[in-house]
């Protein structure tokens, strides 16, 4: 008897006590649908924790800045640095040739003076929603960057999109600037569409702090959690290196230092969180200061590998239970087909045809209900993950990332139920291959 | 074809030990009818086992079909039922979860037929006991004398060269038993297989060329 003349006998077997085999399956799916669940939960919440520590980005990113590194700096999660160096497209090719490196996005901030809602009247009826209480301008931080490559950067968008690549017009605001507008970080998105006007300085010769602004507006098209560098306000690079040309052209003091550095800093990321350190001392030996959280990420990681193996192994021995539950139904099975099973042996079956028999039905069970507790489980995790993202940028938080359970897990957890399945099976399998064709005939 | 000598058997050790056959010697020609016959636990049922393989071989020498079933081991013991036996049971044996022609095929499927012949042979044997248009029947929907017609179509799937069966009327009513015992006859004629028929019943007994009664572990020709 080959495998599918065993499947279709299992088959029919399974229909004929339809009851019992749903019953055996849904024992299956339901170990399955918590294993799934929570070891999907796990990844998410782990993921979410690593991203809270890395502020949205990369696990392995590393912030580089335009300085020399500080020695006691070398084995620190925290910045250390030393005296101030230029960094420029030679540094950042360096250190893109340095090994396991997979992107550089270098970065570059700028000072400017912002005027919210620039001729508006506060109180007007008609004004926008956050031009309707008046604010005074203040200095704030532009942090310019590739936009296009924001998947590498420390950037989670809230509202709205991030300003188009090489934009001139288009800013977006941390929270901060949303607070700063009166209006609640709950109801961040009443902000964009409304505008702002900078006045990027250029220090005026005379050894004071008098200036002239290269003024502009944009418009707000989004709200982030964070900007790469601090600062209130997230632009296209070209932005900032206007102002920087245009601040170059200026006097320069102790106060306002002329930004001779192309880039403020760099994100390198690594092709990994095990070769964080090597990155980091790679980048140390080119000569920059440079910070990442790895010491930290490291030891959280290790206790997330402990929920982590806490959670699946409740999943494992719920699926255990499932999986002996299998083996009782065979076992009745067995003891049901005893009749059925000396026919097979008079008609010519081996003990192998018997009990291939046996160990394919344990293995549709595992089949249909792996297959089933994988997709409930996954779409259990996805609901929670659904629930606590709503809760988390309801609250102005950052969100988790939603992209569902590992594929490992989606693709292994159907694959131990039917292991775990047929290994359950193999003890009713062998009493039914063993049986005394005679004894199973009733003579 | 059946060729039995000095077959003893028992049943348990020791002083409670159970002898039902003893010193049974037996023999049927190719393509011979030998019905047995003899009270309940006389050992015609040990006896039909031993000659499919079903039971193993104490003592003695068991020839059947031209294979010696006391010498043949587990794996040996199938294959031999495989290629060489057709059983019919008193019971019908048939697995209730499949049709008529399903039935047919599980015993195709054991002999390896492929599977793209399977359906054709199973119609066939089907209609050749009569049963064509029932072939997707399952078991339940089948009469008495149907499922045995049904039981004969499977064993005989594997050309049998030895055909056993074991009071194949025993549950069937006097007409549909005479019905089913012309149609195990005509089979038994036209395929040339050698018959062994275990029944209770004289008047089927009389029909074979062999009539033996199983009595106190002994074979008489009647």
């Amino acid at each position: 008897m080959s495998w599918d003349d065993a499947a279709l006998l299992a088959l029919r077997s399974l229909g004929r006590r339809c009851a019992r085999s749903l019953l055996a399956g849904l024992g299956v799916a339901l170990g399955t649908t918590l294993l799934v669940a929570l070891l999907g939960i796990a990844a998410t919440a782990d993921s979410r924790i690593v991203s809270q520590l890395s502020h949205g980005g990369p696990a392995a990113a590393i912030h580089v800045r335009d300085a020399m590194p500080d020695p006691a700096g070398y084995d620190s999660d925290s910045l250390m640095s030393g005296p101030h160096r230029d960094l420029g497209d030679d540094a950042v090719a360096a250190i893109h040739r340095a090994s396991h490196v997979t992107s550089v996005v270098p970065f570059l901030s700028s000072s400017a003076l912002v005027v919210p809602c620039p001729g508006i009247t506060p109180g007007s009826p008609d004004a926008p929603v956050p031009c309707r209480q008046p604010v005074q301008g203040y200095f704030g931080a532009l942090v310019g960057t590739d936009l296009t490559r924001s998947r590498d950067l420390p950037i989670t968008l809230l509202a709205g999109r991030l300003p188009a690549a090489g934009s001139m017009t288009e800013v977006a605001v941390t929270q901060s600037y949303v607070q700063r507008v009166h209006l609640d970080v709950t109801h961040r998105a009443a902000v964009l569409g409304s505008e702002i006007e900078f006045a990027t300085p250029q220090l005026l010769p005379g050894g004071g702090t008098r200036f002239r602004g290269r003024w502009y507006r944009a418009e707000v098209v989004g709200v982030v959690a964070q900007t790469v560098d601090g600062g209130d306000f997230l632009v296209p690079i070209q932005q900032t290196q206007v102002a920087r040309q245009w601040a170059l052209g200026g006097a320069d003091s102790r106060t306002l230092r002329r930004p001779t550095s192309p880039y403020t800093g760099l994100v390198v990321v690594a092709d990994s969180l095990d070769n964080v350190h090597a990155v980091r001392q790679e980048i140390f030996a080119i000569g920059y200061a440079n910070s990442a959280p790895e010491h930290l990420v490291a030891s959280v990681q290790k206790y997330l590998h402990v929920v982590d193996i806490v959670l699946g192994g409740i999943g494992a021995v719920a699926l255990a239970i499932a999986v002996i539950g299998v083996a009782n139904t065979l076992l009745a099975a067995v003891r049901e087909r005893w009749r059925e099973i000396g026919v097979l042996k008079a008609l010519g079956a081996s003990d192998a045809d018997v009990a291939r028999w046996f160990l394919v039905e344990a293995g549709m069970l595992g089949v249909a209900g792996g297959l089933a507790g994988t997709a409930a489980g996954a779409g259990l995790a996805a609901s929670v993950a659904l629930a606590v993202n709503h809760y988390l940028v309801g609250q102005g938080l950052q969100g988790i990332d939603l992209g569902g359970p590992p594929v490992g897990l989606l693709v292994g957890a159907p694959a131990v139920a039917v292991l775990l399945a047929v290994i359950a099976a193999v003890v009713p399998a062998l009493r039914a291959a063993r049986l005394p064709v005679r004894e199973a005939l009733g003579g | 074809m059946v060729s039995v000598t000095g077959l003893n058997h028992r049943y348990g050790e020791g002083p409670t030990a159970l002898t039902v056959l003893c010193g049974l010697e037996m023999e049927v020609e190719r393509g011979g009818y030998a019905a047995v016959t003899g009270v309940s636990g006389a050992g015609k049922s040990t006896l039909l086992a031993i000659l499919g393989g079903l039971e193993p071989v104490q003592q003695g020498r068991v020839l059947v079909a031209g294979m010696d079933v006391s010498l043949l081991s587990g794996c040996e013991l199938a294959r031999f039922r495989r290629e060489r036996i057709g059983f019919v049971f008193q019971d019908f044996g048939l697995l209730t979860m499949l049709s008529a022609r399903e039935n047919v095929e599980v015993a195709l499927a054991l002999a390896r037929v492929p599977r793209c012949d399977r359906r054709r042979q199973a119609d066939s044997l089907l209609a050749e006991v009569g049963l064509a248009d029932r072939a997707g029947h399952r078991p339940a929907r089948l009469s008495g004398g149907e499922l045995q017609r049904v039981a004969m179509a499977r064993a005989l799937a594997n050309h049998p060269q030895v055909l056993l069966a074991d009071e194949p009327t025993g549950n069937l009513d006097e007409g549909t038993a005479g019905r089913v015992m012309d149609l195990l006859e005509r089979l038994r004629e036209e395929r040339g297989c050698t018959l062994v028929v275990i029944t209770h019943n004289p008047e089927l007994a009389a029909r074979a060329d062999h009539r033996l009664r199983l009595s106190r572990g002994r074979l008489v020709s009647l």
